[in-house]
């Protein structure tokens, strides 16, 4: 009996469920492993009764946390997939903002009629079994996990920094090329894709679970960032995790 | 010697490069930096290079390395050797040559790694002297700057020419096939390449302030300096550049990658780091160095004290990756050497003899990556979360094991667990193991039933020495899951009853219903020739419990052994070793009458991939059996 | 019928990007609701960049969209580099054009093979489709994967693509990785045409409806414009870009988190069938043989038909794509540093980039202050400027379709919904169809 899934999205761009159309003709693959009920954006048919749940986007208002709790509810497993669900995501960067300067700047006069709250992700609502981090995700990793969950075994995310991946890469490291990286604090996997192709980490994934946080910024600030630039660079994706500290 | 023109060594190379039968790699630029890469004219060579990012031992010992395949239905097999073509790597500085022959050793110690040397053996090293060194480098205080062998060829840059040194005939053969023009070098070229040599020696930037002799003496007078590792280790990211980059770190990971099919799949070895924060954890989620500091004092002790002991070389080789690529700037050995030079001067340490060590390194075939396939022939649960199964080899041989070894365990797509064998070489055909359900490995094995198949390799780690132990009053001390390792050697001895003098067995667990072997122990009370005590830390209502209650050592004193001949044999969770052996050194038992069997993370089982390394020693390897006179000494260990 | 009472609710509609909802109420026979409302999570991007710098801009302005990351990162860096007054290179600019045919490529396969084809095809998606259609599924598969491969070869990937840099690139291909794309696109002909055979046969699905609109896209005098041009109008004529916004004029309506947009009439279309309405003599000449075998041609009032100008769209930037590598090829690559930051001297600006979309003309307008922070933002996304010309359309087609059976009319008003290929949470908005 192959395991139902269904996907779901919040507030997102759906790009991590592109990704799952872009695994091509590993879809077909999967499709042999699993059986999906429900995915609104690739098919109109739905069902509440799936084993695993699929979860893209952060909760940013009240009435997404019903939603939450409802597909918790159905589903034996919840997966976060993208840094949206799994930390909160760019979308978190909001959060630092006041919450009515914000609707005002995008609303204007009609701002009061849009409801909204600190961007997060969705294990502030819900208990979550895997992670699936990124921006997007990549479908290795995507993979992998899916892999991990039919086996039963317990997904193996790194815990240690991008450094290892870009190392592993013979980057030549972003510092020493005159650019600013918070890869020694953000959590590997990825392969260090965005080195790889000639630039940065900008910390996609989240922290690890242990960072350094001082020894980066000092980093960051002795390779010639002001402090408040290195403190910026922290508000991209760590927005969430930083607050709940 | 022999001295070619520069035109006619791009002419050799470019030779060489049309050679589809060789995989020619070279050092050329990256960005503003350097790395060997695949050459595709002789051009792109850069060998003015100061130090490339990573070390040529990439091409050795690979980022990322299939070592077996698996198929459920079949089995696993080693990865056949893909038709790798021999490399020629051309513009190897002398510390990289260096490097490469620390790793021989290393790679060779006890069982020898074949993924390594098949493409050792085939490979071609074209070394060059230093023209320009990395102001973090510091070769030359590591005897590394310039050698003398290593290498198939070694080239000097003589302005216009370049002069090679024949370090071996198929050095010599490469020449004659694909070079032109080389001749006889003259005296001046000679005394040039050593005028060069010499110079290469002043080059260093980086000063060490003491004889680096004096290395390995100097650390383990610092080893508890808790201050000085906190103090140099605050900046640490844990980011692991130091390891990665490092030309002679060889630690490993191993894990199994399914395909979609979850039939077949891959294992596969990655490089791993110990000065990541999850390099000692185990599925209990112990973390056997927790902290940075902990994790940064033990590379410098790794690479300058604890294989110095094993090899006879200080494991640094002076090429200063690690400093470069260290964003706190904690990393340079140097600063940190020097560091504790002037401290140890300051608080009146003395360093001044060198010792040693005595080296004893045997090679004795291939270690075996491959498991045999097995089958589980009985499945019998004991507990909530212990089951024992009784496994059998496919191909029909014996295991062949001594109690207290232990076997790597197989579970397809999942991975691999080391487990203690529970049963005695002298039960016959099957063996048995104790399995706790705790990580993935184990979680899934619980699963499995009779007919299932697993893999085996092992048995692995040293084993209890049952012949010395004949004639001697065996003390059996054990706690919990503890209880199945010792069992091996238990049981072994009930076999052998005659030979052995007094048996005890003290076993404990937290509460009654986790007694594991519970019929057996119930029939061992019933003889009289062993005397059997346990105890549980506290029996809650519902369960009936008429034996001691308290903590194991609340039993110690209420067993008669004389203290002479006792010897005690321990096995239990972490906490309890220090205890016990407090308990029975106050009724004088000798620390070399204690032996005990540790446990640590397990992964290659052969003393290569680092994880149950415990200041010098290999869990895995060394152990898991020690005797606690040789093993008090070890701060890691207890 | 006289008597007809209908209540429709489409919630979440399915197979498109994003959260929108469909209303109708009928009533006795009169309509008395038919609303296209979008109550996705808005998500502030505009306010979220104010004081970011101008590096950073096009990395968090990416993430608005997942599909058409490419395009909103090539809006954003155009808009930074005309703030700043930096000239790309022309290399530069052909790889740029080369990465927004992928992004075409990657959308409109996507569009048609998942999201159109199970409608033309009468199942709910495309995996029973594997089952009974695995040819034309791999088909598919095997297009979207080259476009990905493409995306990934110019941008680094499809999604969040990294190489795209405010100046340039931060890497470029070689010519041979280049040329070896291209070889696939030639080989991968033969496949489009299996797929434009196949909606052929189809197209007898496709409704002909028709309500007249306005169609805006940029146009250019050299060729069929997807990353440069002018902004311009069936109806007016072509402005510069920069005066975007007496185009656009966008408002709020209650029901939406999203805001809509007018300018000549009471709604606009943007998106594919817009382009070619307004570009058709640019198209290359397979495409315009593609055109023709579905007598295709300006100016096509039927919505439905958006998912044909896609598929033409496809064959273009083929054969396109082609042109431009031949181009590369001839003139040579000139490398570039292998980590390339390109240099930008930094000043206080306002700049406007509009890029077409696989859905639209995207625009992004951002003021910065003399260090290089942001500290205004705009962005105007297709798929808003296409949402008050949906309502209108589905106002105009109920009453077409009152007569079938319910099943069936909501089909036809989710088909008419999905020819747009709506990115919803790009507008910040999400539709549902509520059944009142």
């Amino acid at each position: 009996m192959k395991p139902k899934v269904a996907f779901f999205d919040f507030a997102g761009c759906e790009g991590d469920q592109l990704q799952i159309a872009n695994l091509e003709e590993d879809v077909l693959a999967l499709l042999d492993q699993v059986e999906v009920v429900s995915f609104r954006e690739v098919m109109k048919e739905h069902s509440d009764n799936y084993d695993i749940a699929f979860v893209e986007g952060s909760c940013t208002r009240l009435q997404d946390e019903d939603r939450l709790r409802q597909i918790r509810k159905n589903a034996k497993i919840v997966v976060a997939i993208g840094s949206c669900a799994a930390i909160g995501g760019i979308n978190s960067l909001k959060n630092y903002k006041e919450l009515d300067d914000v609707k005002k700047t995008v609303y204007g006069d009609s701002a009061r009629l849009f409801d909204t709250y600190a961007a997060r992700p969705i294990d502030a609502v819900i208990p979550v079994d895997a992670y699936v981090y990124g921006c997007p995700m990549t479908k290795e990793e995507f993979l992998s996990v899916v892999k991990s969950l039919l086996l039963g075994k317990r997904p193996d995310i790194p815990t240690y920094p991008v450094c290892v991946e870009c190392k592993k890469n013979e980057n030549v490291c972003a510092f020493e090329r005159g650019q600013f990286c918070v890869g020694p604090v953000t959590r590997a996997g990825c392969d260090s894709c965005c080195v790889n192709e000639g630039t940065i980490c900008w910390g996609c994934r989240g922290l690890i679970d242990n960072p350094n946080e001082n020894s980066e910024k000092e980093v960051l600030i002795k390779y010639g960032l002001t402090v408040d630039d290195a403190i910026s660079k922290f508000n991209l994706y760590y927005g969430w995790q930083e607050r709940r500290k | 010697m022999r001295i070619i023109s520069k035109e006619n060594f791009n002419q050799f190379v470019n030779s060489l490069i049309e050679d589809n039968s060789l995989n020619v790699l070279g050092v050329k630029a990256k960005g503003d930096k350097f790395a060997f890469g695949p050459l595709e004219n002789a051009n792109d060579l850069r060998l003015d290079y100061d130090v490339t990012l990573l070390p040529p031992k990439k091409y050795f010992f690979p980022q990322r390395e299939t070592l077996v395949t698996y198929n459920v239905g079949q089995g696993f097999s080693a990865k056949s050797p893909s038709d790798v073509k021999p490399m020629v790597l051309i513009g190897v500085h002398p510390y990289d040559i260096v490097a490469l022959l620390h790793m021989d050793e290393i790679f060779s110690e006890t069982k020898s790694d074949p993924f390594y040397f098949e493409k050792r053996k085939s490979s071609i090293i074209i070394g060059v002297n230093i023209q320009k060194m990395s102001k973090w480098c510091f070769a030359p205080y590591m005897g590394s700057a310039t050698v003398e062998y290593g290498y198939d060829l070694m080239l000097t840059d003589l302005g216009n020419r370049y002069a090679i040194n024949i370090g071996s005939e198929k050095g010599e053969e490469l020449l004659d096939k694909y070079a032109h023009s080389v001749q006889d070098a003259l005296a001046r070229d000679i005394q040039l390449v050593g005028q060069k040599r010499r110079e290469v020696m002043m080059m260093s930037q980086q000063k060490l302030d003491f004889p680096p002799e004096l290395i390995p003496e100097l650390l383990s007078k610092f080893y508890g300096e808790s201050t000085f590792w906190e103090k140099h280790s605050e900046e640490c990211l844990a980011c692991g550049s130091c390891v990665l980059v490092c030309p002679t770190c060889y630690c490993f990971d191993v894990k199994d990658n399914p395909d979609l099919s979850l039939e077949r799949g891959e294992r596969v070895r990655t490089w791993d780091g110990c000065l990541l924060e999850d390099f000692a954890k185990i599925a209990s989620g112990e973390n056997f160095r927790p902290t940075r500091p902990t994790r940064y004092r033990h590379r410098y002790f790794k690479k300058g004290k604890y294989l110095y002991d094993r090899f006879g070389f200080v494991s640094c080789v002076g090429c200063g990756r690690c400093s470069s690529n260290c964003l706190p700037n904690i990393a340079n050995p140097v600063s940190l050497f020097n560091d504790m030079y002037h401290e140890s001067q300051n608080i009146g340490v003395q360093v001044t003899t060198v010792i040693t060590p005595e080296i004893k390194i045997q090679t004795e075939g291939n270690i075996d990556y491959v498991p045999r396939l097995a089958t589980i022939v009985r499945k019998q649960p004991m507990t909530a979360n212990e089951t024992l199964f009784e496994i059998k080899l496919d191909d029909g041989s014996v295991l062949g094991h001594k109690p207290g070894q232990f076997v790597e365990v197989s579970v397809f797509g999942i991975g691999e667990a080391p487990i203690s064998i529970a049963s005695p070489p002298t039960k016959k055909g099957a063996f048995e193991i104790c399995v706790r359900k705790l990580g993935n490995v184990t979680t899934k094995l619980h699963t499995l039933n009779v007919g299932d198949k697993v893999g085996i390799r092992g048995p692995f780690g040293n084993g209890f020495d049952a012949e010395f132990l004949k004639g001697k009053d065996l003390l059996f001390v054990a706690g919990g899951l503890g209880l199945a390792p010792l069992r091996s050697l238990f049981n072994y001895v009930l076999d052998n009853r005659k030979d052995y003098g007094q048996v005890s067995l003290l076993y404990g667990c937290k509460e009654p219903k986790e007694l594991l072997f519970g019929e057996e122990l119930l029939a061992l009370a019933q003889r009289d020739d062993v005397d059997y005590k346990p105890t549980v830390d506290r029996c809650p209502e519902s369960e009936v419990w008429t034996n001691n209650v308290g903590v194991i050592t609340t039993l110690i004193p209420q067993v008669k052994f004389d203290s002479e001949k006792v010897y005690a044999v321990i096995c239990g969770p972490p906490i309890m070793y220090k205890f016990v052996i407090a308990d029975l050194k106050k009724r004088n038992v000798s620390d070399d009458h204690i032996i005990m069997s540790l446990e640590r993370r397990m992964k290659c089982g052969v003393g290569k991939c680092g994880h149950c390394q415990i200041n010098q020693v290999y869990v895995c390897k060394d152990g898991p059996v020690f005797n606690y006179a040789k093993i008090k000494g070890i701060p890691e260990a207890l | 019928m006289k008597n007809q009472n209908l209540n429709l609710e489409v919630h979440h509609i399915t197979r498109v990007e994003g959260h929108g909802n469909i209303y109708v109420n009928v009533h006795e026979g009169t309509i008395e609701k038919c609303e296209w409302a979008i109550p996705e999570a808005p998500r502030f991007f505009e306010a979220m960049v104010v004081g970011r710098q101008y590096s950073e801009l096009h990395h968090i302005t990416s993430r608005i969209c997942g599909i058409c990351s490419i395009g909103h990162t090539l809006a954003s860096l155009k808009a930074t580099e005309a703030a700043m007054g930096v000239q790309i290179s022309e290399q530069d600019l052909k790889l740029r054009k080369l990465a927004l045919h992928g992004e075409n490529l990657q959308s409109h396969i996507l569009h048609l093979g998942f999201l159109v084809l199970p409608d033309l095809l009468g199942v709910g998606s495309v995996i029973p489709l594997t089952a009974s259609n695995p040819k034309e599924v791999k088909t598919v598969l095997r297009l979207h994967r080259l476009a990905n491969e493409m995306s990934n070869l110019l941008c680094g990937r499809t999604t969040h693509p990294q190489r795209l840099v405010p100046g340039g690139f931060s890497k470029i291909p070689s010519i041979k990785e280049l040329t070896s794309v291209r070889q696939k696109l030639k080989e991968a002909v033969p496949d489009v045409q299996a797929v434009a055979g196949l909606i052929k046969s189809l197209a007898g699905k496709l409704p002909d409806f028709k309500r007249e609109t306005e169609f805006i896209a940029l146009t250019s005098p050299d060729e069929y414009a997807l990353y440069d041009g002018k902004l311009g109008s069936t109806d007016t004529g072509a402005v510069p870009v920069n005066e975007y916004l007496s185009y656009t004029n966008e408002y709020i309506v209650p029901n939406s988190t999203a805001k809509r947009a007018k300018h000549a009439r009471e709604s606009y279309m943007v998106g594919a069938l817009a382009r070619l309405n307004l570009n058709y003599d640019k198209l290359s000449p397979m495409a315009k043989q593609t055109a023709e075998m579905f007598d295709l041609k300006p100016i096509c009032y039927n919505p439905f038909m958006n998912s044909i100008a896609q598929l033409v769209e496809i064959v273009h930037s083929v054969e396109d794509t082609v042109r431009l590598i031949d181009e590369l090829e001839a003139s040579g690559l000139k490398s570039q540093p292998e980590y390339n930051v390109p240099k930008i001297k930094v000043k206080a600006g306002r700049g406007v980039g509009a890029v077409e979309v696989p859905r639209g003309v995207l625009f992004h307008d951002y003021t910065y202050n003399a260090n290089g922070y942001c500290t205004k933002a705009n962005c105007i996304i297709p798929t808003n400027q296409n949402h008050a010309n949906i309502e209108l359309d589905l106002q105009a087609l109920l009453p077409k379709i009152l007569n079938k059976p319910e099943k069936e009319i909501e089909l036809n008003l989710e088909m008419l919904v999905r020819a747009y290929d709506p990115c919803i949470s790009c507008s910040t908005h999400a539709i549902k169809v509520h059944f009142v």
